[in-house]
């Protein structure tokens, strides 16, 4: 902690054009931001809740219970694989349905889900019925302790509670066919989800983390994605919602609350549908829940996107003229089914494409629990190769050697985080 | 008349009106209207005009879940007068549903649309089903064909975990299983452990009528 303003500033000043210096993860993150490239491409830490409780080896019955274990496991595997950032969540959308009494279905070997044959909300009737969430409740109390470890232990602007936006709580709630009728045929009834979700439901969640220092939150909004929802649908109901949500936050709280995160995601699954002017209005409405001016590239089926469409539109796009962040995510599934080879042969391509006028940050949405370690381990090596400022003009020319890595036990030894692994590792 | 009758319920299913699109199948049967032919130029048309305008990029998911809603209300007056008349034939149960954490509905309904219409029998579980509802219904239905359906990439290996868990609680002798949808192909039928894949929806009721015998 005591660094994190100095990292930060260099990597201001790196990204400004002093390159003076070895950057430090949060530098080379900084100086990508807010300025023009940093030493490398930067690759962010991925959500990976799932996949690191299968690296650290510890049961899915402890892991999603006790914060401790959660952060520090995923603080290992975020540091072994090498990102340049923490991401750390756990299943980041079940927390205030859980509390508000939504039923759960937990697993020996994965994260717990909602239980969507019994939904929380069925119609106004239970709307009105249901209380506002109790910090108390479920498993609140860890989610608060994750926020209060990650703002003591992370650096930065990323060092970010989490919560769930409103739209995708609804659809927890009431599950997404519901959630989608409301917004086109009940605009009373949808006003009221929100309501309810932002008030009665977030902002209790949000004081109860602010209680215990966190500064900022993070709100996840998968289901709000393209084609879930369209731009139209996000412009009309996420976005405003979003802005009510960092009000409230910063006047009441002095908290960041950023709600819409993925909201207009463009996740379109059939290659022969990808449409340009349709992606181009989900980065830009999908900016608009954004802290920074950027093109964020997520869940999608990303691998088969034309990436020149999306360097284009960052280019064209950007505030005060100056090419937007893009931040591109290798898609989870291609991460984990395709050949290293075949990894790396998509971040040399997209560094090509994107990478050399800086402004590229790399990650992956989601790391499935299976992945193959030696491909995320490819990944990053991959972008730190090819990704080398400044970017050599023929990358096809550069060599890939296979990343070096020591198995995830033995690299353990020695690490802060090895005694609450290795004792998390020990069934209840 | 009965041409103007079968457009208006097309548009009402295309455009998601569910309470139109009963209304008007009613009248329809009211006026003695074949069903047969109430669901293909009528229903069948609707949803399959829907499914066109999405894959134009002009309906959008939101779109197209109030138009398997009107597709469902339709169905809803519509199926006891097919079976009725189509005398569903022994062996021919079919269980359909989409895959947890999908949500993607026109395809199926198109699906359901064209097997009853081909004499099947049709237990549908809806969109995003857990694994033990899919093992429940195998159970209680005892169907000849188990069809399953995902649109996304994140989704279609449910489709594994569910077959497997059905020869593993030994459920899968004598059932067949067919999966289909956007991400799938003939290979992941095969590494699923699928019996047969149905690439759209004629596809899949010309497999589905392929095993059960005709």
């Amino acid at each position: 902690m005591a660094n994190t303003m100095g990292e930060m500033i260099h990597g201001m000043l790196y990204g400004k054009g002093f390159h003076v210096g070895h950057l430090t993860g949060l530098g080379r993150v900084v100086a990508t931001m807010a300025g023009a490239h940093a030493d490398t491409v930067a690759f962010m830490g991925p959500q990976i809740h799932d996949h690191a409780m299968r690296i650290a080896g510890v049961p899915a019955a402890r892991y999603y219970r006790e914060a401790e274990l959660l952060v520090s496991t995923q603080m290992a595997v975020e540091r072994w694989y090498g990102f340049d950032t923490y991401t750390i969540i756990p299943d980041a959308y079940n927390f205030e349905v859980e509390a508000l009494g939504a039923k759960m279905i937990y697993s020996d070997n994965a994260m717990p889900t909602v239980d969507t044959n019994n939904p929380l909300i069925g119609g106004r009737i239970d709307l009105d019925k249901l209380g506002d969430l109790d910090p108390s409740k479920g498993r609140i109390p860890m989610a608060v302790e994750i926020a209060r470890l990650v703002h003591d232990r992370v650096s930065g602007p990323l060092a970010s509670g989490f919560f769930c936006s409103p739209f995708s709580l609804i659809c927890q709630a009431m599950g997404y066919p519901g959630a989608v009728r409301a917004l086109k045929r009940d605009q009373v009834l949808a006003k009221e989800l929100f309501d309810f979700a932002e008030n009665r439901a977030i902002f209790p969640y949000l004081k109860a983390q602010s209680l215990v220092g966190g500064k900022s939150a993070t709100g996840a909004d998968a289901w709000a994605a393209f084609p879930n929802l369209t731009p139209e649908l996000v412009e009309q109901w996420v976005v405003p919602s979003a802005k009510r949500l960092a009000e409230r936050g910063t006047k009441e709280l002095g908290m960041s609350a950023a709600a819409g995160t993925a909201a207009c995601d463009y996740c379109e699954e059939d290659p022969a549908k990808f449409d340009k002017q349709i992606m181009f209005n989900c980065w830009e409405t999908g900016g608009k829940t954004m802290f920074i001016d950027a093109a964020f590239a997520g869940m999608g089926r990303t691998q088969d996107w034309n990436m020149e469409w999306l360097q284009e539109f960052a280019v064209t796009h950007g505030k005060k003229g100056k090419k937007k962040l893009i931040m591109a995510s290798l898609n989870a599934r291609f991460v984990r089914d395709s050949s290293p080879a075949q990894i790396a042969d998509k971040v040399r391509q997209w560094i090509d494409i994107m990478g050399r006028d800086g402004k590229l940050m790399f990650f992956i949405a989601n790391a499935p629990m299976d992945t193959p370690p030696v491909n995320i381990h490819t990944a990053v090596h991959a972008v730190r190769t090819f990704g080398r400022y400044p970017i050599a003009g023929d990358l096809n020319a550069i060599r890939l050697d296979p990343p070096a890595f020591k198995p995830f036990d033995e690299w353990l030894k020695g690490q802060p985080e090895e005694d609450v692994i290795l004792k998390g590792r020990e069934k209840v | 008349m009965s041409k103007h009758q079968y457009e208006q319920i097309s548009k009402a299913v295309t455009e998601g009106e569910e309470k139109d699109a009963r209304r008007l199948v009613e009248e329809a049967l009211a006026g003695n209207r074949p069903p047969e032919e109430i669901l293909q130029q009528g229903v069948v048309a609707g949803i399959t005009r829907a499914g066109e305008l999405w894959k134009a990029n002009e309906f959008f998911l939101p779109d197209v879940i109030l138009a398997a809603d009107a597709f469902k209300a339709a169905m809803s007056v519509l199926e006891p007068k097919l079976r009725a008349t189509v005398n569903g034939k022994k062996g021919r149960k079919f269980v359909i549903g989409v895959v947890a954490g999908d949500m993607h509905d026109l395809g199926k309904s198109l699906v359901i649309a064209m097997l009853q219409s081909s004499g099947f029998e049709v237990i549908d579980l809806g969109i995003d089903v857990p694994r033990e509802k899919f093992i429940d219904a195998v159970k209680t239905h005892q169907p000849a064909i188990l069809g399953m359906g995902a649109y996304m990439t994140t989704t279609m290996l449910e489709m594994k975990s569910v077959i497997a868990e059905l020869a593993g609680k030994n459920l899968r002798q004598g059932l067949k299983i067919m999966v289909g949808g956007v991400p799938t192909s003939q290979e992941f039928a095969k590494e699923v452990g699928a019996d047969a894949w149905g690439k759209d929806a004629l596809d899949t009721v010309k497999k589905a009528l392929e095993m059960v015998g005709g």
